[in-house]
């Protein structure tokens, strides 16, 4: 997974392009904030439950190791085994273990960036075990050999012709784009068959509980409820950072995540498993393991991006972006596109090979105004770039033009001659106020440059003719 | 309580060497407003471009040489949103590991004025007699929106003047350009803007108004052949009000 | 070290002592909670029969069995199905009761027209039902049929999700599985278009009674 500036650009301008698809997401991204900014103005003191949620994830994150433990301690006593993983190789090795030791061949998988971001589904597939999401739009996503492009509607990209032909080549029946009934219908069959034969069942975790030990999944669908109560086996594979301490915390974060990401007031099925099934009950999962994943995140604790953790990967954040808005969620190659996977990826997945990602905004802060946790992603994004110049990963042109424009800037005098000097060069060029460049040479594109005016506001007041008549 | 009549213009890069006029018209305004307007020779860049590429040491040298200049004076007023940021928003964050410079940078902030909010709040200025009706829309620039909270300053004068405003469906959503960002991811950055003219388009309005030089420069890059034309709320005021 | 150690160091190295605030407080005020629970119930297509009594709750359950056409039928021994002598009632669909009825309870639940469940409470401002797993208390009865249909007593009803969970019994373990149910499965997956029924049920019914 790279994205340096010409695969950035190369995958946007490919996306801009695609006119269905930017349909889709204008359509999608629209009634996906709309429906957002409905339900804020039904809760009331809306503004002042963000300001107490962001108290509750920053004081969290100042002492994540006590709440791990205690969540470590609390999970373990309900029967579960909690495991670490440093990272992505760490966690896949810890899965394929279990799914060895129980001979497991087919996994059915709740939707989870997680392991998307450790690319779980490849490791298992070189072990010989398949692993099939059950989301309906991860399941398209998957058919289609692809990538999700949303966080909270992976398959945003996709229409329902493509979801017809993809759903019909896999059930061998041709099934009709226009009616979506008998389309999930036959998504439902095939999987529901998947999920009575599967050895085990994965998830993520959109939260986890340290007083009680559990592990929060939330779904629409069910497909939450199906991997954790159906398969003998669970495994939850959960990032540290999304560790909450108490149930007053917990119902918080609940309240704001579906509101943010769906604008529900509550997403339809909030999945609480605290260990393994029982002696008592009649039912569920015979063994529960959770996954503690790291993968540099422990790494951002106590710098400047440690806010980047509050994080509850709600994709408020990619609907009100006006970058996202045209580029779609694979420019940014990453589980986590949008405002918050361009700071997330470079500090998670790797700096240079992401470098494009900082400067995938135009800083315009719509982001930071809809984040449930008022996370300053702007000022982030400020601040990789800010480190890239310091450590010298850009380019040693573009070092060299900041340089000399700051140098030139800081003398006036030499500014005045440097703009005249300029003024005469591009007479050639210059037609109405805009630099007639020939597209190929022109930075910008179809956009005409301005051109210096004629005379400097600055002449102008030099002459003496803005001087005031009285 | 007596009042300072005379401000400093900090004209900024863009207004200076490229659309002069909006430096002209906002002198006009300040003086209508009953100010008398310095233009301190010896200024040249706020730190901006260079403060969000991430060339801190350059943005921080900017940020002092521009205090220096402009805090003798009793007010500072930007025909810039975004300008204005840098200076009332950015500098006290950039330079808050110097205590002295830090000092300085928070008392120039707390004089400096995007113009529409200085002729509104501090000035307490407004358009009067009768002026014909004019269709137009607004584009609140980032920055001055969301960092600094100026929205209605900019409306109540357009109207005050005459100015009919229909809301495009997101007054707010960029315009595309973000400085370096227009240059650095043009097919972006063009489809941005693209949109933002077919909302002002939609609406059905002549004129698409913004109060920031950038804004300006860039949604005209596109606009030219469409049925709308973008000016500077400055040149807008001027024109109507003279 | 391992990497359990070596992440918690690494985080107790740059960590320090920040108060926790304190519990949200709910900010609802319904006037009815029935009313606003049935209210945001049908907003997300859930549907409420409001009736007076236990009895009459339980002939209204037999009703909607009977439209839509339920031979086999899954319910979980629990209040207040355990004591409502389900077989007498129905005497001629297949019943299966869990924890007393013999037989491969996962088999008969994927085969169910309906399941029947209690509740152990419900938030009136989303619509919500909370459903434990425990003795008789099967968590694919309400999963696996297409139609959940749920007996909730008025007096259950709690205005939200805070006032649930300041009343939780802190005493009292967690249950293995917990569920808030707010509505029937649904999709928006495929262009943003609502269908429902996509893993769970097609259709929550929930029979309010006094």
């Amino acid at each position: 997974m790279t994205a340096t500036f010409s695969e950035f650009r190369r995958r946007a301008k490919s996306a801009i392009e695609d006119l269905r698809l930017q349909g889709a997401l204008d359509d999608g991204t629209g009634k996906l904030w709309e429906q957002r900014r409905l339900t804020f103005e039904e809760l009331p003191n809306s503004d002042a439950m963000r300001d107490h949620f962001k108290l509750i994830r920053s004081a969290t994150l100042r002492n994540l190791a006590e709440h791990l433990e205690t969540f470590e301690r609390n999970a373990t006593a309900a029967g579960a085994k909690v495991h670490w993983a440093r990272d992505g190789a760490d966690a896949c090795e810890i899965v394929l273990g279990i799914a060895q030791d129980h001979g497991v061949k087919l996994v059915t998988k709740s939707k989870s960036m997680v392991t998307e971001e450790i690319h779980l589904n490849e490791a298992l597939a070189d072990v010989g075990v398949q692993a099939i999401e059950t989301d309906l739009g991860e399941y398209i996503v998957q058919l289609a050999k692809e990538t999700p492009s949303h966080i909270i509607a992976p398959a945003i990209h996709k229409t329902r012709h493509q979801a017809a032909e993809l759903l019909s080549r896999e059930s061998g029946r041709s099934l009709s784009p226009d009616d979506l009934t008998t389309l999930t219908g036959e998504a439902r069959k095939l999987l529901r068959e998947r999920f009575l034969t599967a050895g085990m069942g994965v998830s993520g975790g959109n939260m986890l509980v340290a007083e009680t030990g559990s592990v929060v999944l939330v779904t629409n669908e069910g497909n939450a409820r199906m991997v954790t109560s159906v398969p003998p086996i669970h495994v939850a594979m959960v990032g540290i950072e999304k560790v909450v301490p108490t149930w007053d915390a917990a119902a918080i974060w609940l309240s704001l995540l579906a509101r943010s990401a769906s604008g529900q007031p509550l997403s339809i099925y909030t999945s609480v498993i605290s260990g393994p099934a029982r002696a008592e009950d009649p039912d569920g999962t015979g063994e529960v393991h959770i996954v503690l994943l790291d993968n540099g995140r422990s790494e951002l604790a106590g710098t400047k991006y440690e806010e980047v953790l509050q994080c509850i990967r709600c994709g408020a954040c990619l609907n009100v972006c006006p970058v996202y808005r045209e580029a779609g969620g694979h420019s940014y190659d990453s589980p986590y596109p949008g405002p918050i996977g361009a700071v997330v990826t470079p500090l998670l997945l790797g700096r240079e090979s992401h470098e494009a990602l900082p400067h995938a905004s135009s800083l315009c802060g719509a982001c930071k105004d809809v984040c449930p946790v008022r996370i300053d992603l702007p000022r982030m994004l400020l601040e990789l770039r800010a480190d890239q110049v310091e450590e010298k990963t850009v380019p040693w042109s573009e070092r060299k033009v900041e340089e000399t424009g700051a140098f030139v800037l800081k003398h006036e005098k030499l500014m005045r001659f440097m703009t005249k000097a300029a003024r005469l060069a591009q007479r050639p060029l210059a037609r109405n106020g805009r630099l007639r460049l020939p597209r190929r040479l022109n930075p910008a594109l179809e956009r005409q440059l301005p051109a210096l005016a004629k005379r400097s506001f600055r002449e102008m007041w030099k002459s003496g003719e803005l001087e005031e008549k009285r | 309580m007596t009042q300072s009549k005379r401000v400093a213009l900090c004209v900024t890069c863009l207004v200076d060497q490229v659309v002069p006029e909006v430096g002209v018209a906002t002198v006009q305004l300040l003086r209508r407003a009953g100010h008398d307007v310095d233009f301190p020779e010896a200024q040249t860049c706020c730190g901006q471009p260079f403060y969000n590429s991430g060339f801190r040491d350059q943005a921080i040298d900017l940020a002092k040489r521009t205090i220096e200049i402009f805090e003798p004076f009793d007010a500072v007023v930007l025909p810039s949103g975004s300008c204005a940021t840098m200076i009332r928003v950015e500098y006290p964050h950039l330079l808050e590991e110097w205590h002295e410079w830090h000092h300085r940078a928070t008392e120039l902030a707390e004089k400096t004025y995007e113009l529409s909010e200085f002729l509104v709040n501090r000035a307490e200025w407004s358009p009067e007699g009768e002026f014909e009706q004019v269709r137009l829309t607004y584009h609140d620039s980032c920055h001055m929106c969301r960092l600094l909270g100026v929205n209605d300053e900019p409306r109540q004068l357009l109207e005050r003047a005459g100015g009919r405003i229909t809301e495009m469906s997101e007054s707010d959503r960029c315009c595309g350009f973000g400085g370096l960002f227009s240059v650095r991811m043009p097919e972006v950055s063009n489809a941005m803007t693209g949109e933002k003219l077919r909302q002002a388009c939609d609406v059905g309005v002549e004129t698409l108004v913004t109060s920031d030089p950038g804004c300006l420069t860039q949604m005209r890059g596109l606009a030219e052949g469409s049925s709308i034309k973008v000016e500077h709320i400055a040149t807008v005021l001027e024109e109507i009000t003279r | 070290m391992n990497p359990r150690d070596e992440i918690l160091e690494r985080l107790k190295r740059n960590a320090s002592n920040v108060e926790m605030p304190g519990a949200w407080q709910s900010q609802r005020d319904f006037p009815d909670l029935a009313e606003r629970f049935t209210a945001s119930l049908t907003a997300v297509r859930g549907e409420v029969r409001r009736t007076e009594t236990l009895e009459t709750a339980l002939i209204e359950v037999g009703t909607i069995l009977d439209e839509i056409s339920a031979q086999t039928v899954i319910a979980n021994n629990e209040a207040p199905l355990a004591e409502a002598r389900l077989d007498d009632r129905w005497p001629h669909r297949e019943l299966y009761l869990v924890g007393k009825t013999p037989g491969d309870l996962r088999e008969f639940c994927a085969r169910a027209d309906a399941g029947l469940s209690g509740v152990e409470a419900a938030l009136a401002e989303t619509g919500s039902l909370v459903v434990h797993s425990g003795v008789g208390k099967s968590r694919l009865a309400t999963l696996l049929p297409p139609v959940h249909i749920a007996l909730v007593p008025v007096s259950c009803l709690e205005p939200d999700i805070f006032t649930w969970t300041a009343s939780r019994n802190k005493e009292m373990p967690m249950p293995s599985n917990l569920n808030l149910i707010s509505g029937p499965s649904k999709s928006a997956d495929i262009e943003f278009t609502l269908t429902l029924g996509v893993h769970g049920p097609k259709r929550l019914v929930v029979v309010l009674y006094d």
